[in-house]
């Protein structure tokens, strides 16, 4: 029973590194673009519920601004710098988002100070849910739930809807798309948007269960990174399965062996590759 | 002429006599060169055989450890221990190498940064042995011939020393039978398949080359600043040679000259600014951007420029 709990915290977890997974997932598959910017946008969506709700704006306004603010600045950066590199070898893609990223979290220093704060969960949901001889925050219900609504959402985005077909066929054959005369910038620039404020809503769901600090990027890029190459890249139900089983990891290794968690979700990760190289759900 | 193995040679004998020359540090000096040895190593795997790996910091990492318990618990010399540096990154660069390669592309960067954090949390979990969060301290300079180097421009000769000789082979290796069938391989993967050449081994033994090289590169490191600290085998250090080696350009003496300008800079900026790394990482996009032959596309601009100079004058 006792695991049960963990379970639960671990999908409590898991549902957060979904939203960042499935957003790097979807840029990568329609723009082949490792994305190392990508903890910073969550870190610029976590930043922005902490001001936001520090200044006094509801957490239920906080919530969307954050994930549209994000949406914007990274469409601003795709637009300005991103969209002249994707011709260039990969080096070239890591050098610019890597460079972009230092540029994010010094400027995230600068505004907000090297040291971190704690973000209150919004007051209808501070209390805490007890069932039987368990106490669960009410906050960490409302993450699982509030994220699996939005995964199916984003499912019948990307599955059912003409945007979504646009991003699979641009993803087959980015020239072809041109040749037929869509705007491919244009989608390219939403889609990356629309990925990296996946990341920044990540970042504002997370900030009331782990506050915001500076260097909360790295460590959101390394697991992102590991759900999508456990997932499969470029798959949704990957991302999905995968982001589920590295919380839950994480969740149950937290009583077994707490140090360990980390490394145990790198090992799960080592081992899987070792036997299946595309991963989980991805393609051959 | 510029891109000839002897050249380089050359020009990295030049710039190991021109550094204490020009520098103030005997540390700075060292860390150049021993960076500018990884960066190069890691070089051979990008720009000679197409392969970006973002795991180059295991190896790295690796050595430092393995020089730190050498020196400080078994009573190794410096020799030897690097010696065993070599060997273990070659081992592990091996495996990292057999396995990454079975994905091309953006998917084997994914799976070699995958490496890179795995290895991360193994040294992070296993504080016994690696010292955790304050790594392994107290790690003695080395004595050569009785010698004890413990000065730090003593341990600059010693480490220019092995720097030459390492880079002359990484030359060598480049100008070889073997160098050319790496390049093959990054010019057409397909095509030196076609032709019989056995592609997965000719880049498990770059990968294997190129991790001895970042083996002795992290062993050297952990003499030089006395320890193994745990951030040698962070993702972070990936990821600096990685750069290091980008912002270089694409040859192996390039590769000294982006782990230079990547360390001077970084000193020259962090005295004037705590906040320094908006100003690099400006500098990262600019390179990327506008000057993706790294440095060396501007030394050869240059030496372009004043040849076309000559040649009007005659």
């Amino acid at each position: 029973m006792v695991y049960l709990f963990q379970i639960l915290n671990g999908l409590g977890l898991g549902v957060i590194y979904f939203l960042l997974a499935v957003g790097l997932s979807v840029i990568f598959g329609l723009l082949r673009f490792v994305n190392f910017a990508h903890g910073a946008f969550y870190m610029v969506g976590a930043y922005l519920t902490y001001e936001a709700t520090r200044d006094g704006a509801s957490f239920w306004l906080a919530l969307p601004l954050a994930a549209l603010g994000v949406a914007a600045l990274a469409g601003l950066v795709e637009a300005l710098l991103l969209r002249r590199v994707y011709k260039l070898d990969h080096a070239y893609h890591i050098l610019v988002t890597v460079g972009v990223a230092l540029v994010i979290q010094e400027l995230t220093i600068i505004i907000w100070g090297p040291i971190g704060a704690s973000v209150a969960p919004p007051s209808s949901l501070s209390g805490v849910l007890i069932l039987g001889q368990f106490i669960y925050p009410q906050y960490r219900l409302f993450v699982i739930g509030f994220t699996a609504i939005l995964a199916l959402l984003l499912w019948w985005l990307l599955e059912g809807t003409r945007l979504g077909a646009l991003v699979r066929a641009g993803s087959e054959s980015a020239e072809t798309m041109a040749l037929l005369g869509f705007d491919t910038p244009r989608i390219n620039t939403a889609v990356f948007a629309l990925g990296a404020g996946l990341a920044g809503l990540a970042g504002a769901l997370a900030a009331p269960i782990r506050g915001v600090e500076p260097f909360m990027a790295v460590e959101a890029v390394g697991v992102a990174f590991a759900v999508v190459v456990i997932g499969g890249m470029g798959s949704y139900l990957g991302a999905l399965a995968a982001s589920l089983l590295v919380g839950v990891i994480q969740g149950v290794m937290a009583t077994l062996w707490p140090q360990g968690a980390s490394l145990m979700i790198y090992l799960t990760m080592a081992a899987l590759i070792a036997v299946r190289p595309r991963g989980l759900f991805g393609r051959a | 002429m510029l891109n000839k193995p002897l050249t380089q040679f050359l020009l990295a004998c030049a710039l190991a006599l021109i550094l204490p020359l020009a520098l103030k540090s005997g540390v700075l000096a060292s860390e150049i060169l021993v960076y500018g040895l990884a960066a190069a190593a890691c070089n051979l795997l990008l720009s000679y055989t197409g392969l970006l790996s973002f795991g180059q910091g295991v190896f790295f990492g690796v050595g430092s450890y393995l020089a730190a318990l050498l020196l400080t618990r078994a009573g190794v010399g410096a020799p030897l221990s690097l010696i065993a540096c070599a060997l273990v990154g070659a081992a592990l660069a091996t495996f990292v190498g057999a396995i990454s390669i079975r994905r091309q592309g953006v998917y084997f960067v994914m799976l070699t940064l995958a490496f890179a954090q795995f290895f991360y949390f193994l040294a992070y979990t296993f504080q016994d042995v690696t010292g955790g969060d304050n790594g392994i301290l107290d790690v003695p300079r080395p004595i050569i011939a009785g010698r004890a180097l413990a000065s730090p421009w003593s341990y600059y000769v010693f480490v220019a020393v092995v720097f030459l000789v390492l880079f002359a082979a990484l030359l060598q290796a480049t100008r070889s039978m073997f160098g050319r069938t790496l390049l093959a391989i990054r010019e057409n993967e397909e095509r030196a398949a076609a032709i019989g050449y056995p592609v997965k081994a000719f880049k498990i033994a770059a990968f294997a080359l190129s991790g001895a090289v970042t083996g002795v590169a992290g062993g050297l490191d952990a003499m030089l600043i006395g320890g193994a600290p745990l951030s040698n085998i962070e993702y972070h250090s990936s990821e600096t040679i990685l750069i290091m080696t980008v912002i270089g350009g694409g040859n192996l003496i390039a590769s000294l000259l982006g782990a230079g300008a990547y360390l001077i800079l970084g000193d020259l900026l962090s005295d004037v600014w705590p906040r320094w790394l908006l100003l690099f990482g400006l500098f990262l996009i600019v390179v990327a951007l506008f000057f993706q032959g790294g440095l060396w596309g501007l030394v050869e601009l240059a030496a372009r420029r004043s040849e076309r100079a000559d040649e009007a004058e005659a």
